[in-house]
């Protein structure tokens, strides 16, 4: 049997040609009225910009999100922890409480919103750790990646979905300081615009860390390594390193969660940027916090980085499996 | 009009054999090809070179004259696919998942639904507000081609298409596909021999990345058609009393007790011959080319088809 490529192209061969075989018979007709509809539709079509097709992608990956288990558990499982903390405070007695803090709403709601961070990793890890992988390992690929839009763009709308998400739980906890906040010291006693400040550097912090996630899920074929990884490397690796390089005296400026210290700090108003221990004869261990600046710099640096590298892989990315 | 060419497209995964080995067609206008070929042929990898989930080693692939690679809104805009087994978020609904197809393809907000509402009914849909994740496998592959009509495309690229649909299922798409290609252009890799037979009307095998065949279905099908009969006799028949006809044939196979299919040496007198002979046996009720002549066809082409099927 002779090898085919002598047909090049501009050598068109249309199977519809006069000599072909006639097309096939009508269908014949269907009980439900389906061989009524027509085969070709009356649709005009529009331009579609770039804008638009990021939206639509943003909506459709919206409500996959908000009908998902992982969104739905991880917003119970945070409004619990929260409710719980409050209910222990309660349960303690205002008093209790103003005592603990240093009588200073500032303290308490630092305090309160230092675990945040981990919310946030949490949040990145489960939505976006195998947001991009699916497509190279499930057949949603073979769904989305077919339809006219470019790799960019649809990342562009997980990542923009991701964000709300995210946010949606970052709220749910930043409520409950500050219900918390006005119950046991009053709503006065509260810096309501370093609230809103605080919000947006933890915004900022889920921008960096979602681009982490999305790159690991670029990365990783597997979905479930790019969630493994994501907290691994996030949570685990940077609180780890950090701890040691503390040991060295060295301020772990590289690192986002340390960086993510910021939406805490920023509410306090004793903060103190490092803070030495003596640990024996000229020993000593330093605590570094991260300032507002050092914080927002590190966030920007991170989310720079990381974006750029989940839409390089991403738009390199072959569906060979 | 749609197209979709192929241009010495060569892809290679590692060191081995490349997967496709420089493979060219091109084809335009409305019609149906079929895209036949054993697993691990290179069917799929065409599919994806074509669509951009893959990029070319060599060569190059255009859809509607767009790489889909560089240019994949343009390439894509007018095409719908079926590759693989396509999952949409198994949380949305159907109404949903098509909704979202057609404002990637641009239709005007006001045709959405009205889009929707006709594939609905050409793949007899379930309720729009059911959810992916609840239908059967059948259900889910229908809102896939559901995706792919969408829109109205020019170009259908599909990759078994009746893949997880029950043989009613499958006669309906069938019918559909053999419909749809009076308008549009449809590319059908499929192992399902019935298929290509009764939608395509040209027909290429791939075989180990590169195309042995590539010609009109009734021209492949001719080639066994000319070879093999189905006689029908009136009365049961036995070997032995297909005396007369067994020095006319290379092979005899019972089909049943009335029906034989009988393989000889393709030409006209030959047939004429034991056509003659069959008269002799018994009253012959029908003489007619053996079903499922392309799969014969197929099979000759890549090199397992030799010898008399049974």
């Amino acid at each position: 049997m002779p090898d085919d490529g002598q047909d090049g192209p501009g050598t068109p061969a249309p199977p519809s040609t006069p000599d072909a075989p006639a097309a096939a018979p009508p269908a014949p007709g269907g009980q439900d009225g389906s061989d009524d509809a027509p085969t070709t539709g009356t649709v005009r079509r529009r331009t579609v910009g770039e804008f638009a097709r990021w939206w639509t992608v943003t909506r459709h990956q919206l409500a996959h999100y908000v009908r998902s288990y992982r969104f739905l558990g991880l917003l119970a499982f945070v409004g619990f922890i929260s409710l719980l903390t409050l209910a222990f405070q309660l349960d303690a007695g205002v008093d209790a409480v103003r005592i603990q803090q240093l009588n200073k709403s500032s303290e308490y709601l630092s305090n309160f919103l230092d675990y945040t961070g981990l919310w946030i990793i949490l949040a990145a890890a489960f939505f976006a750790g195998d947001a991009l992988s699916v497509d190279f390992s499930t057949g949603t690929g073979y769904y989305m990646l077919v339809l006219p839009v470019r790799r960019r763009t649809l990342l562009a709308g997980r990542y923009s979905a991701a964000i709300v998400v995210t946010l949606a739980i970052v709220a749910v906890y930043y409520v409950a300081a500050f219900l918390g906040g006005v119950y046991f010291f009053g709503a006065s006693a509260i810096r309501w615009d370093l609230a809103a400040l605080s919000f947006g550097i933890a915004a900022l912090f889920t921008l960096a860390a979602l681009a982490v996630a999305f790159t690991m899920s670029a990365f990783f074929r597997s979905p479930a390594a790019g969630v493994l990884v994501t907290v691994l490397v996030l949570y685990v690796g940077f609180t780890t390193l950090q701890g040691v390089v503390e040991l060295a005296g060295v301020e772990p400026w590289f690192s986002l969660t340390y960086a993510g210290g910021a939406m805490a700090a920023i509410l306090d108003t004793d903060f103190v940027h490092f803070q030495s221990i003596p640990l024996g004869e000229d020993q000593y261990y330093t605590i570094w916090s991260a300032n507002v600046g050092e914080g927002v710099l590190i966030m920007l640096g991170y989310l720079a980085v990381f974006l750029g590298l989940s839409a390089y892989l991403y738009g390199r990315k072959e569906s060979t499996g | 009009m749609g197209s979709f060419e192929v241009d010495d497209l060569v892809k290679s995964f590692g060191a081995g054999a490349p997967a496709l080995d420089g493979v060219t067609f091109r084809y335009e206008g409305a019609g149906a090809i079929g895209y036949l070929g054993p697993n691990g042929a290179g069917k799929t990898t065409t599919l994806k070179l074509l669509v951009g989930l893959l990029r070319p080693t060599r060569g190059r692939a255009l859809l509607n004259g767009f790489d889909p690679v560089a240019d994949r809104v343009r390439a894509l805009e007018d095409v719908g696919a079926v590759i693989e087994t396509p999952e949409p978020y198994p949380t949305l609904t159907i109404y949903d998942t098509l909704r979202t197809v057609g404002e990637l393809r641009g239709l005007a907000p006001a045709d959405v639904d009205a889009e929707i509402d006709r594939c609905h009914r050409l793949l007899r849909l379930s309720e729009l507000d059911a959810r992916v994740g609840a239908l059967s496998k059948g259900q889910r592959q229908r809102v896939v081609l559901a995706s792919a009509l969408l829109g109205d495309p020019s170009v259908l690229l599909l990759d078994e298409p009746t893949s997880g649909l029950d043989p009613a299922e499958r006669v309906h798409v069938r019918d559909l596909l053999g419909r749809l290609k009076r308008d549009h252009l449809l590319f059908i890799s499929s192992h399902q021999m019935v298929e290509v037979a009764e939608v395509c009307d040209e027909v290429i095998v791939l075989h180990r990345g590169r195309v042995l065949l590539k010609d009109r279905v009734d021209r492949v099908s001719s080639r066994i058609r000319s070879r093999e009969v189905i006689v029908e006799f009136g009365r049961p028949v036995d070997r032995a009393a297909l005396a007369p006809v067994r020095p006319l044939a290379e092979d005899l196979t019972a089909v049943s007790d009335r029906r034989w299919r009988v393989r000889f040496d393709g030409r006209d007198e030959s047939r004429d011959r034991i056509l003659a002979a069959c008269l002799t046996v018994a009253p012959v009720v029908q003489f007619a080319n053996a079903s499922l002549v392309l799969e014969e066809a197929y099979l000759d082409a890549i090199g397992e088809g030799t010898g008399p099927r049974r």
